[in-house]
Parts: C-alpha cells; sequence; structure tokens
C-alpha cells in the first residue's frame, strides 16, 4: 500500500509513551524519502505519456496524493519527535540524560542544542539584562525550605550564602528550595514528604 | 559542662546557623532525630543529617563536614568518649551531646563550653569530683625538674611527688570504678520531646516517637523495670495533656488516639497468629519451654482452659472471632499466675486511627528494629537500613515491609535459640556460659547486629537457666558470638550479656573485653558505642577467651 | 490583597525614594490580571514587556532589602514567600507566551509583518528574536532531515502557509463585563445569516467565542474569567 512506511513513524509515535522517544527510526524515512522518489519517478514517466494516453491522469493524481500524504507525514513525524524534545529541556534541563540521547539522531541533538541555546539567550535578556531563570518553579512554590535526601555521594554544594553543603550518600539535609530543585530534576537529591 | 536552660544554651544557639546531626544506628535515636528534624523544619534551621553506627563512622562524619559546620549535635554516640581530643575538633565548633549511654567521659562532663551535655544525671550516678581527676600543677612540675641540671632532691620535692604518685593511684582506681559498668540513661527521644513541649511545639506526633523509643527500651531491657514505669507514667501525663487540649468535645469520636492500657506482652501478636506469636514471645516462650513437646502441650492445655478454640488460635489474629479477641487480655490474666507467666498482661501504649487497627507501640519498635539490621543476604547499607527503619515509623507500606521483617527476624532467633538449647551449645566455661552460631548456618545472616545480636542472647540465657537444673545457672552470663556479615572468614561479633539475676542492668563487658583483648593483644575493633559488643579476629578467638575466663574468675 | 500590601510594606521599608508612577501593588494586579488572561486566551495577548521588566525590577529590590534582615525574623520567612509567588506568576506568565509563540510561530510573525502600530505589537523584541531562531531552527531541521531528499522543486519548499498551526479564534471563553458595552456582533456560525447583536452590561458573566469579543478584550472592557 502506497504511504505505508510513512503512517507506520506515525503509528509508531503514537504507541510509544508521552514523554519518551523511541530510537529514531532512519530506516522507515529513508524507505518513504525512497518511495516518493519512486512515485515522483513515475509521475514524470507518465507526464511525458500524457498525450498518448488521456487515462493516465488518475494514476498520476493519486501518485501526486501520495506524495503529499508521505511528505506530510513525515514532517509530522519529525516535529511531533521535536515537540517531546522540547518539553524534556523544560523538564530535565540542558543535559539530556544519555539513554535519551542514545535515541536520538545528530540532527536532533543538533536542533536540541540549538533550542537550549535560544531558551537560554532570551531568559538572559529579560528583566533589562539580568536574567530570570524559567526552568525553576514548574509548579506554584509551597515552601522555602525543604527536607531532602541525598541518593548518590554528589560532594560539595554551595548554597547562596557561601555556606557549602557535602552531599554524601543516604544522608538528609533540610535545604532552601530554589537551591535543590536542579538536583532533585537530576535525580541526585530526592524529596521527602 | 551539663546543660541548665535547654533553650538558651542549646536552641538558642543554633537558630539561624547550620548544624550537623550525628544519629546512632539504634531505635531511641532515630526517634530523637525525628523529633528534633520536626523542630528545625518548623523554626527553618537548616540541617545536615547522617547516620553513625561505629566510632570510624563518627570520626569521618565529623572530619568531612568540619570546614563547613559550626555546631555538631551528637545523638545516642559519642557520650563515652573524650570527644574533643578523639575528634580532633577546633576550638569554634560546639558540640551538644544527647547521650543515653553511660558512663560519660569525665573530659566531656568537666568541658568548659565547647562540649554542652543535654540532659541531666540521674540520682543514682555518681560522678568523680573534678578535684580528684583533674590537677592543675601538673605541667609546672615537671618543668622545675627538667630546668634544673643537678638534681637537687629537697624534702619538699620528694614529698610533693609521692603526694602526686598517690594522687594518680588514687586517680586511676576512681576512674577504673568509674568506667568499669556500662549502663544506659533516662531515652534521649523523652528529652527531646520535652524539649518540644518547652517550646510549645509538641505534638501527638512527637509523643508517639518518645513512647516507641520508650517501648525499644522495654524491648531490649536495657534499664530497671521501675525507672520504665516511671517514664511511662510521665508519658501517659503527656498523652492526657494532649487528648484534652484537642478534643474537648468528648461526644466527637477522636480521629487519632493514644491510649495507655493493660495489653498482651506478646510479640507482635496482632500482626501474627496467637500460637505464632506466643511461641516467639521471649516470656512466654521460657516460662512454657515452648521448643520443648511438653512445653507445647502445655501451651495448648493453656489456650484450652483460657476456652479458646485451636483453630482460632491458629489463624491471623484480625482473623480470630471479634469477641474472643477483645476478651484476651482479662483471659489471659486470670490464668497467668498458674501458668508462671506473670507479667504478661501489663499496661502500654497503643495508637489507633479512626478506621484504622490499633496498634501497639511495641509493634513499631519491633518492626524498626528488625529494619535497621536487615539480614546480611539482602544486602543493604547501614545507612539504607537507618532510612527503612526511620521511614517505618511514620506508618505506611514501609511499616508493613517492617512487621514482615520482624516476623523473620523473631523466627531466626527463636530457631537459633532452640539449635542452641537441643544441641546443648550453652557450654559453661567456668564464670561464664559462652555459645557461637556457627559459621555457614543460614540462620547467621539474621545476626548481623548488636541488637539482634542482644535479643538472642537474652533469649538464650533465659532459655537455658529455666531449662537447666543448675541453681548456679541464673548468675551466670553469656558471651555470644557470631560470624561477622561483612567478613566472615576472618572476623566475628562478640556480645556479652549480664546475668539474669542482676537487676541493675549494669554491664561489665566492655571493661571486660577492653582488658582482655589488651591482655592478648587480639586483633579486635572495640568500635560499636555499645561496649558490650565487639569484632574479634576468629584466629584470636581461643586465646581471647581464655584471658576472658581468667579475668573474671 | 494580602500579597500587594506585603509589596507595598517592604518597598516602603527600602530606603529608595524615587517617586513612583505606579505603586508596587498595582504592578503586581496588573501582572496577575495579564496572567489570567494570556492563561485563558487561545492566542496570544499584546506584549507589555515594560510591566515585566519593572515587576523583575522589584522583585530584585525587594531581595536585596531582605537580605539585610535580621535571619531569624518570622517575617522574613513569610516576606520571602511572598517574593517566591510573585516570581512564580512572572515566571509563568512568560512561559505561557513562550509555549503559544512556538505553537504559532509562522502565524504570529506574519501577523508581527503586517503590523503598522508598534504599540498594539504582539511580541516584544526578545520575544520576535526568539520566535525568528526557533522558526528558523525548526525550517533548518526538516530541511536536513527530508526535504533535501525530495527531488520534486514545488514538493521540497517548506510551505509556511500550509503547515503553520493557527490560534483558534473561535475557541469559546467565559468573560466578566466590566463596562457597559452596548451593540456586540456575534457573527454566525452556523450559516443561517444569523448574525445577533448583544448588549454586554457592565458586571455579567458570560461564554462567546473569542473573536467577538477581542475588541473589547483590548480595550478593556471586558476581562477573562
Amino acid at each position: 500500500m502506497l504511504g505505508d512506511k510513512a503512517f507506520s513513524l506515525i503509528q509508531e509515535l503514537d504507541r510509544s509513551q508521552h514523554g519518551t522517544l523511541p530510537p529514531f527510526n532512519e530506516d522507515a524515512v529513508r524507505q518513504a524519502l525512497e518511495e516518493i522518489d519512486s512515485l515522483f519517478q513515475q509521475n514524470v514517466a507518465d507526464i511525458n505519456h500524457l498525450a498518448e494516453d488521456d487515462a493516465l491522469v488518475a494514476g498520476i493524481h493519486l501518485r501526486h496524493a501520495a506524495l503529499e500524504r508521505n511528505k506530510r507525514c513525515l514532517l509530522a513525524y519529525l516535529y511531533n519527535r521535536l515537540e517531546r524534545l522540547r518539553t524534556m529541556r523544560w523538564q530535565l534541563g540542558s543535559v539530556l540524560p544519555s539513554d535519551v540521547r542514545t535515541n536520538l539522531c545528530e540532527p536532533e541533538l543538533e536542533w536540541f542544542a540549538q533550542y537550549s541555546s535560544t531558551v537560554a539567550r532570551y531568559m538572559r535578556s529579560l528583566g533589562d539584562g539580568q536574567g530570570l531563570d524559567l526552568t525553576v518553579d514548574l509548579k506554584p512554590p509551597k515552601n522555602l525550605y525543604i527536607e531532602v535526601r541525598c541518593l548518590q555521594d554528589y560532594g560539595e554544594f554551595e548554597l547562596e550564602e557561601g555556606e557549602v553543603v557535602l552531599l554524601s550518600k543516604d544522608s538528609t539535609h533540610f535545604l532552601p528550595m530554589e537551591h535543590c530543585q536542579h538536583l532533585i530534576r537530576q535525580g541526585v537529591l530526592q524529596h521527602v514528604k | 559542662m551539663f546543660v541548665t536552660n535547654i533553650i538558651k544554651e542549646f536552641y538558642d544557639c543554633i537558630s539561624g546557623k547550620r548544624v550537623l546531626v550525628l544519629v546512632h544506628s539504634d531505635l531511641d535515636a532515630i526517634c530523637s532525630g525525628k523529633i528534633l528534624q520536626a523542630l528545625f523544619r518548623a523554626d527553618h534551621i537548616l540541617y545536615t543529617l547522617c547516620p553513625v553506627l561505629t566510632l570510624s563512622d563518627l570520626l569521618t562524619a565529623v572530619k568531612s563536614h568540619k570546614e563547613q559546620i559550626s555546631s555538631i549535635i551528637l545523638i545516642n554516640c559519642g557520650g563515652t568518649l573524650d570527644l574533643v581530643e578523639f575528634l580532633e575538633l577546633p576550638p569554634h565548633i560546639k558540640v551538644f551531646l544527647a547521650d543515653t549511654h553511660r558512663p560519660l567521659h569525665v573530659c566531656n562532663i568537666y568541658s568548659d563550653d565547647q562540649i554542652r551535655i543535654l540532659g541531666q544525671l540521674d540520682d543514682d550516678e555518681e560522678v568523680p569530683a573534678f578535684g580528684d581527676v583533674f590537677r592543675d600543677d601538673e605541667t609546672s612540675e615537671s618543668e622545675e625538674e627538667d630546668e634544673d641540671g643537678v638534681s637537687r632532691i629537697s624534702e619538699s620535692r620528694l614529698e610533693k611527688q609521692r603526694e602526686r604518685r598517690l594522687w594518680e593511684q588514687k586517680r586511676n582506681k576512681l576512674l577504673f570504678d568509674y568506667s568499669q559498668f556500662s549502663y544506659f540513661a533516662g531515652s534521649t527521644a523523652t528529652l527531646m520531646f520535652e524539649l518540644a513541649w518547652k517550646l510549645s511545639k509538641d505534638t501527638s506526633d512527637l509523643l508517639w516517637l518518645a513512647i516507641v523509643s520508650l517501648s525499644g527500651e522495654q524491648l531490649c531491657s536495657i534499664r530497671e523495670q521501675h525507672k520504665l514505669a516511671l517514664c511511662a507514667a510521665d508519658l501517659n501525663t503527656h498523652v492526657a495533656r494532649l487528648h484534652h487540649t484537642n478534643h474537648t468535645d468528648t461526644t466527637e469520636p477522636a480521629a487519632d488516639t493514644i491510649t495507655f492500657q493493660k495489653d498482651v506482652q506478646l510479640s507482635l501478636y496482632r500482626h501474627w497468629s496467637l500460637v505464632e506469636s506466643m511461641r516467639h514471645s521471649p516470656l512466654t516462650a521460657t516460662s512454657l519451654k515452648l521448643w520443648t513437646h511438653k512445653g507445647e502441650k502445655k501451651m495448648f492445655e493453656l489456650l484450652a482452659e483460657l476456652g479458646l478454640p485451636l483453630t482460632e488460635c491458629r489463624q491471623l489474629f484480625c482473623g480470630m472471632d471479634v469477641k474472643l479477641r477483645s476478651e484476651l487480655p482479662t483471659l489471659l490474666e486470670g490464668k497467668a499466675d498458674k501458668y508462671g507467666l506473670g507479667g504478661l498482661v501489663t499496661p502500654s501504649f497503643s495508637r489507633s486511627h479512626v478506621f484504622h487497627s490499633r496498634c501497639s507501640a511495641s509493634d513499631f519498635a519491633h518492626a524498626a528494629l528488625a529494619l535497621l539490621e536487615p539480614p546480611s543476604t539482602d544486602g543493604l547499607s547501614m545507612s539504607h537500613a537507618f532510612l527503612d527503619a526511620s521511614d517505618c515509623l511514620n506508618g505506611s507500606t514501609v511499616f508493613a515491609k517492617g512487621i514482615a521483617s520482624a516476623r523473620k527476624q523473631l523466627e531466626a532467633v527463636y530457631r537459633q535459640m532452640q539449635t542452641f538449647l537441643d544441641m546443648n551449645q550453652v557450654i559453661s566455661a567456668g564464670p561464664f556460659l559462652y555459645a557461637t552460631v556457627l559459621q555457614g548456618s543460614p540462620l547467621a545472616a539474621f545476626m548481623s547486629g548488636p541488637h539482634v545480636l542482644g535479643a538472642l542472647g537474652r533469649f538464650t540465657l533465659g532459655a537455658h537457666v529455666s531449662a537447666s537444673r543448675n541453681k548456679k545457672a541464673r548468675s551466670l552470663p553469656l558471651v555470644l558470638t557470631t560470624p561477622d556479615s561483612s567478613q566472615p572468614q576472618d572476623w566475628c561479633l562478640v556480645c556479652g550479656i549480664p546475668p539474669l539475676a542482676d537487676t541493675s542492668h549494669r554491664n561489665f563487658f566492655g571493661k571486660a573485653f577492653e582488658q582482655a583483648v589488651s591482655k592478648t593483644q587480639s586483633r579486635a575493633q572495640l568500635e560499636f558505642f555499645d561496649s558490650h559488643v565487639i569484632r574479634l579476629h576468629v584466629e584470636d578467638r581461643s586465646k581471647f577467651f581464655d584471658a576472658l575466663i581468667s579475668l573474671l574468675s | 490583597m494580602k500579597m500587594a500590601d506585603i509589596t507595598d510594606d517592604i518597598l516602603s521599608a527600602s530606603d529608595d525614594d524615587e517617586s513612583q508612577v505606579v505603586t508596587a501593588a498595582e504592578v503586581l494586579l496588573k501582572i496577575e490580571s495579564l496572567w489570567r488572561t494570556e492563561r485563558l486566551s487561545p492566542t496570544l495577548e499584546c506584549h507589555q514587556s515594560e510591566l515585566v521588566d519593572c515587576m523583575l525590577d522589584q522583585i530584585t529590590q525587594m531581595n536585596n532589602n531582605l537580605r539585610r534582615c535580621k535571619k531569624t525574623d518570622l517575617r522574613l520567612a513569610i516576606h520571602r514567600m511572598e517574593l517566591e509567588r510573585v516570581r512564580y506568576v512572572v515566571a509563568s506568565y512568560l512561559r505561557c507566551r513562550l509555549l503559544k509563540i512556538e505553537r504559532f510561530t509562522h502565524y504570529l510573525l506574519e501577523k508581527h509583518g503586517e503590523l503598522d502600530d508598534p504599540s498594539l505589537a504582539l511580541l516584544s523584541p526578545q520575544e520576535l528574536d526568539y520566535a525568528k531562531s526557533y522558526a528558523q531552527s525548526i525550517e533548518s531541521h526538516f530541511n536536513k532531515l527530508v526535504l533535501r531528499h525530495i527531488t520534486h522543486e514545488k514538493l521540497a519548499e517548506f510551505d509556511a502557509k500550509k503547515m503553520s498551526v493557527v490560534p483558534n479564534m473561535n475557541g469559546y471563553v467565559f468573560l466578566k463585563v466590566l463596562k457597559d458595552s452596548p451593540g456586540v456582533l456575534i457573527s454566525d456560525q452556523v450559516g443561517e445569516n444569523a448574525d445577533e447583536e448583544v448588549d454586554l452590561v457592565a458586571g455579567d458573566q458570560h461564554l462567546m467565542m473569542y473573536s467577538s469579543i477581542q475588541e473589547l478584550l483590548k480595550s478593556g472592557h471586558v476581562e477573562l474569567i
């Protein structure tokens, strides 16, 4: 069936869990592009023969429709992957965990880096050049300080007023909220309810 | 120095600063730590909390945090050491010590300002006077002697030297007598709860933590019964006060009540079947000799006399008939004396939430202690076990896990005790009894920490005394060894239990072990804060025991 | 409003005596209503970057004042909590705008190009910059992976018109009428030539299509709830 390969890409993305990225399916993309190419070649061949046989028009239209559909599926696949990447930037920060990185292709990694730097540039320019970090405070803040447990040996960590905290495995700490958020997202600290 | 006004000299000193809290890995310390954490959270005092089990843990923790912290709080660790010397503390760091281990080191008691001890000495504790232990003119004497090239030995100097030698001899004897017996004072959790009360921040949750700590003390029988009863009465007054302030309208059912009422003292009976619980509780097991056939028959006799059908007693307690369940304390109380089970039904604390079943404080204590020392086959680190035990006291899924672990631990202890007695492995070595957990036995994995060792020792000693026809058995202490879980080939843990006849609960094994080790130059690590447990190299075991025998006879 | 009182408190405690045309409390109220509108509206509203900058400046000032206070004062904790909440409101507002910019990039860029009056601009200069680089990054990504390989000339173009997402101007929103507005035209959706004219009375609450009340929203006659 025409357009199956491209549609399978969409299905694959739809079936995967939201918030995760399956590996970039280069093979299917390549096959869809090849299909586009072959359809296009067939169309060109047919157009040349159009003068002889009017009935080819239907075939040309069909192939063109299939071409457009393939293109649309491919672009939708790419765009949705970028959407998920974008969500990850806001949730996980500018460094992706390694298991996600292995699922991305080169251009996606480049796009992520570029997006990160665009967002960073925008955040820096806020408030007359003062900058405001928009990636913290994703939920309304409830407490100034929170109790956290350290899950791995992290080493020394500096607070705002210059105080240094040593984060060793299985130690419990009571620290200001703003400093802990990044570490909680990275998985170094765990919030204790 | 002892702190007289705990708020001014302790709490106000740490407000606004960051503190390091080092908590010993035992139930009382965990409860105190949680109470302190609640207080700190309310007052926005930043803290870092690390668990410690051995002396080396304490030293590492202090060393790594020394630069960043100006106040350290030690809970149930370090009281018996000379802290300033051991931790190499710079003078600007203040240490607040809340330790139940006694005797406290004299350097800590007489420290100027750096070491502040929270809590008070009991009336029956005697500390050597300052003049008997420290002497100002020591250095000046030695300097004078060195400066003189010509040894002009005058009368007065000879006199002074003699006097000094006598004083030193007296001092050494005093210190030896003072530190000979190790024992425990009032629980730290009660102290912390009283601090919370003085700050008007006490809640029933914090009170419950203090109560669980007290139950833990009762389980491990580390203090005299009458002192524990006094503490229980004190806590009961707090219960009454909190209950009254929270629920002045008595018609409404209270959401969360703590009650102090007569309860059956069987381990975990609410989470087990009655038969199993009777079998694994030290009190019933030793009085009825439940590891023997005769004993089992006696137990069934008792149950029959009480009118409890055997099928009911064999199923889970929550599945028993409601009428039987509610009548159980009164039934047992009536027949207790006939079977020698005095003390089976005594008042104790329990707590219930609306729509939840009632839980007794000793259940929580059992669960937390079991999670604190998981079997070595689980491979959990000490700090992970500490966090598990801490979470269990909040009462949640971890609590259910704790109850399951506690059941397994009690079963293992019981089976080990049964092995000891059936195989006659409790050997008399003259002045004490002696038993070894064999390496490679599947039960050895459960005997991995000081608390469970102590529980096994007490259970074994009680069972042996009740089974033995020897009249002297009551006055013999027990020494128990078990392979060390981290390196079972080379090291073993040795634990000393005082004799049953000794009701003062003062343990002399700490000092005895120390002296035996130094006499025989054995490779040993005296690194637990509970001094009656040490780690000994397997090859030095025999000469160590010989030395111990000669010491104690 | 408690939050506004406290922020006024903090400012009055500071040594600043610049006469401000608008007080901190008023700025905060405005920011809150902007935040509400932005979250409820289906399209991007006009930018108010001066207001945002002003608020951020105030936050920094207040932070500096608080830092000078004694550490164990209970009021310090309350003030700091309020500042955190204000910061959250501003951040949420800006994040919401960024989300809409990313979704409707091409539409907004096109609209921006068409505008003559700079005071009605939807995007602030920084946001414009952001939108442009975002659009460009998406386009180049598509080109790299797919469009480059298509040999058909026309097909290989990135047709922004066909592919961009357009905000749903006909989405329904709840609104509250602040000032009397007679003669609001509700255009017909069903095709029965049933255009209606409605009079909006102050204090009423309605559920209407966004397109009908867009102008009134801009002029402040209604507010979204």
